[in-house]
């Protein structure tokens, strides 16, 4: 075939692909519907970055106006809310295991005369591990308070003693720790989070889409005639079929990006243009990906299986919630066989960091290389698709 | 009377027939490789992969560099002690910040601690001082870890340096000035803040819930496939009821997935050290409406499923929204109302929260009475939905038989007629 005759087979295979798509609408509800009942979902649930009022209960056994206070302060803090006041540990107790609460501030008896007469009563507050965000914010804000309290009575002491505020908090508190959240200032849980979240789902639905188009073939026996009309080659039928499934995911990816960076105003230190290219590859490696599975389980259901699994699989091992560095060796080294892996690392790179794109160069380098797996699997594939009988 | 319109012909075929449907279900299960993998490979295999993947529990040992301004005892005796705690690892101790931030961008390092020149001087002359952490944000563990671990320091450094500039007249005195109020912070029920305590839990659950659906789902495209009239309901005398064919089918997907359940809810947690304070007797009584409420739910997908592969492709992105919208890792009282009514349509909104409580809190039936009620309703609901769907079902294929008797007929007739 010369170059002219291949890509006018293309184009009729591109055609025909556009065509089976209007016969299934499983193929818009994929493409389309999934990502945007994501984009909205994800966006729309974490749009205030941070949860704010998380409920506690305060146990205070002191009733005095020192813990009084000291309660009507804790509540203040944006992330706390005191939504059970109780003299009894066991009820608050309860409450968690209700799941009405996530923390409980105990305060001793005789808490305010204790204070104010250096008998050095103690503070104690409990968090639930089990809703771990819940219970990091929480830990903080409980954290801050029971120092501030001490520091409260310091101050006290210190002015009776006439020194000044300066030199009271000098003393109090030496060595202060200013802490700069490198690109994400506000620990904003949606941008740390959509971040990965959403071109997660894109690969999920990328690796199926891919697997079901292929496979379906196979299944209903039209894989020939899809050869025949790609003139018989494995490299042009399958240009032609993905080709219309990568300028749609395209499409969505630079979506997802214009709703992440454009409208959400996420940090996007390093400009468009090395995020567009990455989800550019992101969606063609995934697409690589989906080939091979197939290529390798040429029955749709075990296909699908597969794709579903992989897919799956991919929001933990890439380690953007639990950091790969902490996780098994074995792991470390299979997460590499994630695209959305390597593009998490030029996200991180990039859009966090505005690093200098010599330091991703090899990210790209591995979804390019993603690219190779289609020519790996041809040929089992087209074995596949001229001689494989689908068993039901 | 006649005899089939007897009730008590109609019980005794009813039961007859349940069974007949129950054993035809088994083997259809047992016969679709498809199906097997989602009843037991994705159940045996998926919470082991999960809880694999979060073994780790903590991350150790987050790498920080730091940049010593100062270069005194102090700040030599900082860095020793940041580096001393379990959380965090000083790789490398620089000169400049560029060069640390050399180290953050090749990935050596994830965090930065800065000792201003003036740290010791200030120090020594009773003047608070500042030290800056800088922490890259692709991880918020390492974020915590670097945050917590020089914010211990720095308490502990404060309270000796205290007691250091003004001494008094006894330890005591001394202690109560350094320390009017102290406290301490206590983490129940996942003590160490693990992160595979925390999220494999809920992935246990949901992978119940996603594998029931994409079983059922399949097992009801692949009838739709195969009937004649491409109907979920086969043409058979034994299949003549709606109540049968529903109970008949639910009692298989019932046993098959208490032998599921006891490998993921018992046996898993036993394997990876989670953290499991429940009452088993509890656990039971609570996973059983649960188990009632995916199957129904199942049931009534798998009505609308026309081929075998669809629910595979519809569902299985679900299971990332879904276990956001069960509360556990997005606090439940930050989720939008509208989400959280959407939330309530899924048994494993309920059926996590309940199960994480039970399990990992320690809750009784009495503290998750809410969920637990949610439960049953969603149980009785679907219940009642996936009944009306084969009852249509049944009703669609009796019209499809008695159309082409018709026409059959029909052409018969018109054969004669020739």
């Amino acid at each position: 075939m010369t170059f002219e005759e291949s890509l006018h087979k293309i184009r009729t295979v591109a055609n025909r692909e556009i065509h089976r798509w209007g016969k299934s609408p499983i193929y818009f509800f994929c493409m389309l519907v999934a990502p945007t009942i994501c984009v909205i979902f994800f966006l729309s649930l974490m749009k205030d970055g941070l949860p704010t009022d998380m409920p506690i209960a305060v146990v205070d056994l002191d009733g005095s106006a020192t813990s009084r206070n000291l309660v009507r302060q804790l509540d203040a803090f944006e992330q706390t809310k005191v939504v059970v006041r109780t003299t009894s540990f066991d009820e608050a107790r309860r409450e968690m295991q209700k799941g009405n609460v996530y923390g409980v501030f105990y305060i001793p008896e005789d808490f305010g005369v204790d204070a104010a007469s250096g008998r050095q009563p103690r503070l104690s507050f409990y968090t639930n591990g089990t809703y771990l965000i819940a219970a990091s914010l929480l830990f903080r804000d409980m954290k801050t308070m029971s120092v501030l309290a001490g520091a409260s009575v310091g101050l006290q002491t210190g002015l009776a003693k006439g020194y000044t505020e300066d030199q009271i908090m000098a003393q109090l508190q030496p060595i202060v720790i200013d802490t700069h959240a490198l690109g994400n200032p506000w620990l904003n849980y949606s941008v740390y989070l959509n971040n990965t979240l959403l071109p997660g789902v894109l690969q999920l639905m990328i690796f199926l889409v891919t697997v079901f188009s292929i496979g379906s073939e196979i299944k209903h026996s039209t894989s020939r005639e899809w050869l025949e009309s790609g003139g018989n080659s494995m490299t042009v039928s399958l240009l032609g079929k993905l080709l219309p499934q990568t300028v749609v995911f395209t499409v969505v990816a630079f979506l997802y990006c214009a709703a992440l960076y454009g409208f959400n105003s996420f940090p996007l230190n390093s400009g468009w243009g090395p995020m567009l290219l990455a989800l550019f590859l992101l969606v063609i490696s995934s697409q690589a990906v989906g080939v091979f599975m197939i290529g390798l389980l040429p029955t749709l259901r075990l296909g699908l299986s597969f794709a579903s699994l992989f897919g799956m699989l991919a929001f933990s091992i890439v380690g953007f919630s639990f950091p790969v560095l902490g996780m098994d060796p074995t792991l470390q080294a299979l997460s590499d066989l994630f695209p959305l892996r390597h593009y998490f690392l030029i996200y991180v790179d990039q859009a966090l960091n505005g690093r200098d794109l010599f330091y991703s160069w090899t990210e790209y380098a591995w979804l390019t290389g993603f690219l190779i797996l289609p020519f790996l699997i041809g040929r089992n594939l087209k074995g596949a698709l001229l001689y494989f009988k689908y068993i039901p | 009377m006649k005899r089939e319109n007897r009730l008590q012909y109609i019980i005794k075929e009813g039961f007859l027939d349940t069974f007949y449907i129950w054993k035809d279900e088994l083997k259809n299960v047992f016969k679709d490789s498809g199906v097997v993998i989602f009843f037991f490979l994705v159940p045996f295999i998926y919470p082991i992969l999960y809880a694999f993947i979060y073994n780790n529990e903590v991350v150790r040992e987050a790498k920080m560099v730091v940049v010593d301004q100062s270069d005194s005892f102090l700040s030599r005796e900082f860095t020793r002690r940041v580096n001393a705690t379990a959380d965090v690892e000083v790789v490398a101790v620089c000169s400049d910040m560029a060069e640390a931030k050399k180290m953050l961008d090749e990935k050596k390092a994830y965090g930065i601690l800065y000792f201003p020149s003036e740290f010791s001087k200030d120090l020594h002359k009773g003047k608070q001082t500042t030290l800056s952490l800088y922490c890259d944000m692709s991880s918020l563990l390492f974020y915590k870890a670097f945050l917590l671990a020089s914010m211990e320091v720095s308490l502990d450094m404060g309270k000796e340096l205290r007691a250091h500039n003004s001494p008094a007249s006894s330890g005591k005195m001394e202690e109560i000035m350094v320390e009017p109020i102290p406290y301490e912070s206590v983490a129940i029920f996942n003590s160490q803040n693990g992160f595979a305590s925390f999220l494999v839990p809920a992935i246990l659950i949901l992978v119940l819930q996603q594998t029931l659906v994409l079983g059922i789902g399949m097992l009801g495209g692949t009838a739709r496939e195969k009937n004649r009239f491409h109907t979920l309901v086969p043409v058979c005398r034994h299949f003549n009821g709606t109540l049968r064919i529903v109970f008949g089918k639910s009692l298989t997907y019932l046993l098959l997935y208490v032998v599921v359940c006891i490998w993921v809810l018992a046996i898993v947690p036993k394997l990876f050290g989670l953290p499991q304070v429940g009452e088993s007797w509890t656990i039971m009584f609570f996973i059983l409406p649960y188990l009632f409420a995916c199957i129904f739910f199942a049931m009534t997908l798998s009505g609308f499923m026309r081929s075998r592969e669809a629910p595979m492709l519809v569902f299985v992105f679900t299971s990332v929204v879904l276990i956001f919208i069960s509360g556990v890792s997005w606090p439940k009282e930050a989720i939008p109302p509208f989400w959280k009514v959407i939330g309530y349509v899924f048994p494993s909104t309920p059926g996590i929260q309940g199960f994480i409580r039970i399990n990992t809190s320690g809750a009784t039936l009495n503290e998750v009475a809410h969920e637990y009620r949610t439960l049953w309703v969603q149980a009785g609901i679907y219940f009642i939905t996936a009944c009306m769907i084969y009852r249509f079902q049944i009703m669609r294929s009796r019209k499809l038989i008695i159309k082409q008797y018709r026409y059959m007929k029909m052409q018969r007739a018109l054969r004669k007629g020739k």
